[in-house]
């Protein structure tokens, strides 16, 4: 039996969460969608295909303070950030849920990201099943599916009626104590990508073309700006910098992404991925081979943002199937 | 018009490099959606054929020219994206004799995006003063004679607003940047080695993505744009988050027209007024 909640039932339930809770939803603003705070119901956007920016944001925000310092009876004083606020993300797609449980590999092995281990422990993710998954979707193809449970405390799937409901944690579990769900036999379709990628194998197969002009050729078209990582759900690089006020030092980290010229630059003025080609072939080699190897899955979770915002049309499908027939022609001629 | 201008690009491309005049074509190629164009380098004259334009050839590809410095180099232009060149010609970031430039007096583009397409045209096609372009090598299209006077229509709207609205205004957009730089990355008029957005001493601007910080980085950008700026809005296309940043940059192109009749890139001759210091100008200093 599937369990049931009506559509005015989740107004009245995620009503009562705001009361005491922050809760961060998606909202529309202009022609965009994203995930905000909001103070009522009427402000979530409910027919969407996915956020224009991913839900990181509220685990690795664009700016954050780590900790700040002051001197006290002749030593100093480290005050490290706590985050005290408990928060609820209503509306979260499988794949961008997916894309912060991968980001726990990074943040979360010791020594543990205290920031993000706080706010991983404070927020409860209300998942939101895709019904339609849009044209850049590929989720099925990195392991997900548009209905995936996985990373999520609760799943809705919206049904005629309603949302079918399905409680995957302890967390979720709590959530919706005192909520009333009606039980009901609805089959639930299951969608499936509009797009297939050829992802397998990826991670040896980009290890045959590092050395491929392949990557010089295509970053001719890249501009290097950061939009591809910063729509991105699993891109979590940063800048940190400290500045002091009133006695008081304050260490900021900030977004920042391996397309950004002097991203890598080190002392004395050195770059060691000084061109174009180098930066861009970063992107692809992090998400496709360093980051399975150090942490397990591949660091894309096929949600298609980079797919649809980058200005010039740098396509992560597109690349992938490229490396494929190069590491394959590669394989060949080694023989 | 489409099949016969990209038949023209294709031809023009592929004797250029065959005849070793350049070695490598910047145009437009269909995306990966199917339908719309996104840049593409050609370096093969078999691979001419690639090269189309339609009405989604949308992007400024002189921006790439700057890559390419002293090698033989043709680019697609329309006739907003020539005057990016003159710019660069009068800043003396290119040189003329190893670039060859493809114009194509354009229709106009239409608003589209990844797998979309609207029939309409941007609006800055609509308020466009330069279908032909103002420098070429190769004209493909006929010249169109007599081009709309300066419409402003967007900005006295602005005007019309308070100081006050207007300071909520920017805030609002501002909250929205992310300092991904894509504007600064897509325009052709910003080629800083070190942009001051990046410099340590002075810290011009902090790191924090934050209001503040945001609306010092739009608006320090804008300023280095002012009588510069070209219009091609390819800084307003790119921005993930639609700060409608035109709207800057045509206050300050009005300001520049009305105070020194000047239009930026129009010639490889004239640098914009505001980097040029002339002994007798009247600065109103110790009058």
């Amino acid at each position: 039996m599937i369990k049931i909640l009506g559509k005015r039932g989740l107004e009245s339930w995620l009503s009562g969460l705001l009361q005491e809770r922050t809760l961060v939803a998606p909202k529309r603003v202009n022609d965009l969608i994203l995930f905000s705070p909001v103070q009522s119901v009427d402000e979530i956007a409910f027919d969407f295909e996915n956020t224009n920016l991913s839900p990181k944001e509220s685990f690795f925000p664009r700016t954050d303070t780590l900790f700040t310092a002051e001197p006290k009876n002749d030593d100093i004083e480290i005050t490290p950030a706590t985050i005290e606020q408990e928060v609820v993300i209503f509306g979260i797609r499988p794949c961008d849920a997916r894309g912060i449980a991968e980001l726990d590999g990074p943040y979360l092995t010791e020594p543990a990201d205290s920031v993000w281990a706080q706010r991983r422990d404070k927020t409860t993710l209300i998942g939101l099943s895709c019904t339609k998954p849009a044209p850049q979707c590929f989720c099925s193809s990195m392991g997900g599916a548009p209905n995936d449970p996985s990373h999520v405390d609760i799943l809705l799937t919206e049904v005629d009626d309603g949302y079918a409901v399905e409680t995957v944690t302890k967390k979720g579990e709590r959530l919706l104590q005192a909520v009333e769900l009606k039980e009901s036999d609805v089959k639930l379709s299951v969608p499936s990508c509009s797009t297939t990628v050829p992802a397998e194998g990826v991670v040896e197969a980009i290890r045959k073309v590092f050395d491929d002009p392949y990557w010089s050729r295509l970053a001719d078209r890249c501009i290097h700006c950061n939009i591809c990582a910063y729509v991105c759900p699993t891109c979590y690089c940063f800048d940190i910098r400290d500045y002091s006020a009133k006695g008081k030092i304050e260490r900021i980290r900030t977004w920042e992404s391996c397309q950004s010229k002097g991203f890598t630059r080190i002392a004395g003025g050195y770059d060691p991925r000084a061109n174009k080609g180098a930066r861009l072939r970063q992107r692809f080699c992090h998400k496709l081979l360093y980051f399975p190897e150090q942490f397990g899955p591949i660091g894309c979770v096929g949600c298609g943002r980079c797919v649809v915002s980058c200005p010039v049309n740098i396509d992560i499908r597109e690349i992938i199937s490229d490396i494929q027939k190069l590491g394959a022609e590669v394989g060949q001629g080694s023989n | 018009m489409e099949a016969n201008f990209t038949q023209q690009i294709r031809d023009k491309a592929e004797e250029l490099l065959e005849k070793g005049i350049v070695e490598c074509v910047i145009g437009y190629e269909i995306g990966s959606d199917s339908f719309s164009a996104r840049p593409v380098f050609i370096y093969e004259p078999a691979e001419a054929e690639r090269l189309v334009f339609d009405n989604t050839c949308t992007h400024n590809l002189v921006k790439y020219l700057l890559d390419k410095k002293g090698k033989p180099t043709a680019v697609v232009v329309k006739g907003c994206d020539s005057r990016a060149i003159n710019l660069l010609l009068s800043e003396k970031q290119l040189e003329r004799d190893k670039i060859f430039v493809i114009g194509v007096v354009c229709p106009g583009v239409v608003e589209w995006g990844w797998n979309k397409r609207s029939e309409q045209l941007q609006n800055r096609c609509n308020l466009c003063r330069q279908h032909t372009p103002v420098v070429f090598d190769f004209l493909i299209g006929e010249p169109v004679t007599e081009e709309p006077p300066a419409e402003f229509a967007d900005i006295a709207e602005m005007e019309t607003k308070s100081p006050e609205e207007r300071d909520t205004f920017w805030r609002e957009q501002a909250e929205r940047c992310l300092r991904c730089y894509a504007c600064r990355q897509a325009c052709p008029g910003c080629y800083c080695i070190d942009c001051f957005v990046e410099q340590l001493d002075p810290e011009w601007v902090g790191i924090k993505i934050a209001p503040e910080e945001n609306l010092m980085w739009n608006a320090i950008r804008a300023y280095h744009l002012a009588g510069r700026c070209i219009s091609c809005n390819e800084c307003e296309r790119v921005c993930p988050v639609d700060i409608p940043l035109s709207l800057l940059n045509r206050k300050l192109e009005q300001r520049v027209l009305d105070l020194f009749d000047f239009q930026s890139g129009m010639s490889e001759d004239t640098p914009a007024p505001l980097i040029t210091f002339k002994k007798d100008d009247n600065v109103g200093i110790g009058e």
